[in-house]
């Protein structure tokens, strides 16, 4: 295909383009790398979660049912808290979860955050599980990197916008999309590299400036709240009057027992057309100023806008309704929605995850090609070049034996275990930055071969590992229909084979293998003309 | 075997580069943050939905001032125009004082 004549301008503007695209891609490469990933994976959050905590198989109850039953734990525990959570299980988590804040004394310094306990949905009683920090770890990590607040969100926030710069830049640099789109030559060198990274750009192109966009959304608050600043002097009515946050009451301090909540419930899911709730927060329990706020579930809607309605808890009356919201808040909910995908089935879900993986490969190979593309045959790589490389392989190869060690470290620490939950986190950053250093003691070829057969290796693990270690391993879940260890079991084959092949495609044999003339000459060419390459 | 090393780095250039860096970075942050402030506060409606506005377009401004500032080759156009706007809009912003 003939690339249509450029202008000189137009030729200029994809040069700069195509060299800030290069910069951008490699300075927020590495860890944009493992937000993809990570972030990926929390598509799946709850299900991981569950998978981490073998020993839980609640029964399924209907939301009224468990938010009675979470009650009746939480009277006989904390009657007189300030605030009860109660975070109701759906067809995707399978305990109740609730959470407790004390009423503040004045005379004492503020207490710790109590923790959250799991309950069982049919009973109320507590769970016992083992201690694990489970898929919200991945989630958590993809926009706080593991670093304290709020500079990982800040750092994360920079990546993103290096993100969305670059695939701006990425686009204008592009003249062949459609060509692109189905252009993907294995073993010739920078150029299959080139044709992965475009492949994997173009063919998800709306999915990644759409995550990324949204990904920038989801924090908007943090990193520009400005605008409301320049129209409230206080930025909590902002929250207030956009998400309909309901009036925090204070206690009358007269004692009145309170009503039940599934006849609440069931109002707001009517009122909701259905849909069910997700969350009940229950302020000054057993007084007759009590509140019962149910907050709508997010599963199954576009927008994440977290609607709300709020019932005396003494009397039953409908006090409060969050009131509609107009199109920018509207743009906004939807925008955190597409985000989050909580509205996706399983069918939509698992295209969100196909495509994240996409996104991570983008970059992956993105940051393969900037090495391939300054690596002259016959010419020991400058400095630049080799940090670089040891770099994208401490990156994209070593983070997933580190994500796959987190789950193996779930099966193989004793369940009993102090601090357990955070020797799992542990074990994942360990693993991976440790596996990064040794890298260093092999050549650069062979050390992305060794690590990708050791991810393999990894994730061909876990299955394993579970069906030693649990009684719900790959077969008896099959047969029992236990379809969540299945699948997750399913998948970790499935990533081991897809590490397989990229180790199997990395093996240093075709580096030693005498190249043909016109792959030779094809790696040989000039740096200013692979560029113009990618330009056209 | 020869070294395969790029063209030296002179200390002028590195210090027209961490100046452009710097100008990108945080210069575009400022006029994006600033226009779309301004642009939140003069929008007519609600303050909500005005606010709302302004923080969903300011990531798209952020990032088209990013590559303009890169793709401009004199930096004495790029640094007075992106300090410029920044500081025309927070000005204004600031003169008309939060939305009553």
């Amino acid at each position: 295909m003939t690339p249509p004549k450029d202008s000189p301008a137009g030729k200029a503007l994809r040069q700069s383009m195509a060299w800030i695209h290069a910069w951008l891609g490699l300075l927020a490469g590495w860890i944009l790398f493992a937000m993809f990933l990570t972030g990926t994976a929390s598509y799946f959050r709850p299900e991981i979660t569950q998978w981490m905590q073998p020993e839980l198989r609640p029964a399924v109850v209907p939301p009224g049912q468990a938010a009675e039953s979470a009650i009746r734990y939480l009277q006989r525990t904390s009657p007189d808290d300030l605030q009860w959570f109660i975070y109701l299980p759906d067809d995707r988590t399978a305990a109740t979860r609730v959470f407790a804040r004390a009423k503040p004394n004045p005379d004492a310094p503020p207490a710790k955050r109590r923790p959250e306990f799991k309950l069982d949905p049919a009973t109320g009683q507590p769970l016992e599980a083992r201690d694990t920090r489970g898929g919200e770890h991945f989630y958590r990590f993809h926009f706080q990197l593991q670093i304290p607040h709020p500079w990982g969100r800040w750092l994360a926030g920079v990546c993103a916008i290096f993100m969305l710069a670059a695939i701006m830049s990425g686009v204008i640099t592009h003249k062949r999309f459609f060509a692109d789109f189905f252009t993907l030559r294995w073993s010739k060198g920078q150029r299959s590299w080139l044709d992965a990274h475009n492949v994997s750009a173009v063919l998800a192109l709306p999915f990644h400036a759409m995550i990324t966009y949204t990904g920038l959304i989801t924090l908007v608050a943090m990193y520009m709240p400005w605008p409301v600043l320049a129209n409230f002097s206080k930025p909590a009515e902002f929250n207030a009057q956009a998400y309909g946050a309901p009036p925090e009451g204070k206690a009358s301090g007269r004692a009145a027992p309170l009503l039940p909540v599934g006849p609440m419930i069931d109002a707001a899911a009517r009122t909701w057309g259905g849909d069910t709730p997700r969350t009940v927060v229950i302020r000054n329990p057993n007084d007759a100023a009590a509140t019962v706020t149910v907050l709508r579930s997010t599963a199954g809607r576009l927008s994440a806008r977290p609607d709300s309605i709020t019932f005396s808890g003494a009397t039953g009356e409908r006090l409060y309704q969050s009131p509609p919201s107009g199109p920018a808040i509207a743009t906004a909910g939807v925008m955190l929605g597409l985000h989050l995908g909580h509205f996706a089935g399983p069918v939509m879900r698992w295209t969100y995850f196909l495509l994240g993986l996409t996104g991570a490969a983008m970059v992956g190979t993105g940051l393969v090609l900037w090495t391939v593309k300054r690596r002259k045959p016959n010419a020991a790589p400058f400095f630049g070049l080799r940090l670089v490389e040891r770099l994208n392989i401490g990156a994209v190869a070593c983070l997933p034996v580190g994500m796959a060690a987190f789950l193996l470290a779930n099966r193989l620490i004793p369940p009993g275990m102090a601090d357990r939950a955070k020797l799992e986190v542990a074990t994942m950053f360990w693993v991976w930055f440790g596996l990064a250093a040794l890298s260093l003691l092999r050549p650069a070829r062979r050390a992305w071969a060794d690590t990708l057969a050791l991810a393999a290796a990894a994730f061909t693990a876990i299955p394993l590992v579970n069906a030693m270690t649990t009684n719900r391993g790959l077969v008896p879940s099959a047969v029992t229909g236990d379809w969540l260890f299945v699948g997750f079991d399913a998948a970790m084959l499935g990533v081991a084979a897809l590490c397989g092949l990229a180790a199997w495609r990395a093996w240093p044999r075709a580096a030693v293998a005498a190249p043909s003339k016109p792959r030779a000459a094809k790696i040989a060419q000039p740096a200013a003309a692979l560029e113009e390459t990618h330009v056209a | 075997m020869s070294r395969n090393r790029p063209r030296q780095t002179t200390w002028p250039d590195a210090a027209r580069m961490t100046a452009r860096a710097f100008t990108t970075l945080f210069g575009s942050y400022a006029a994006a943050a600033g226009i779309a402030t301004l642009l939140a506060r003069l929008l007519p409606g609600s303050r909500v939905e005005a606010s709302a506005w302004g923080m969903i377009l300011s990531f798209l401004l952020f990032a088209g001032f990013g590559l303009w500032a890169f793709h401009e080759r004199r930096l004495l156009v790029v640094a007075p125009v992106l300090w410029g706007a920044a500081a025309v809009s927070i000005g204004t912003t600031f003169l008309l004082g939060v939305r009553p």
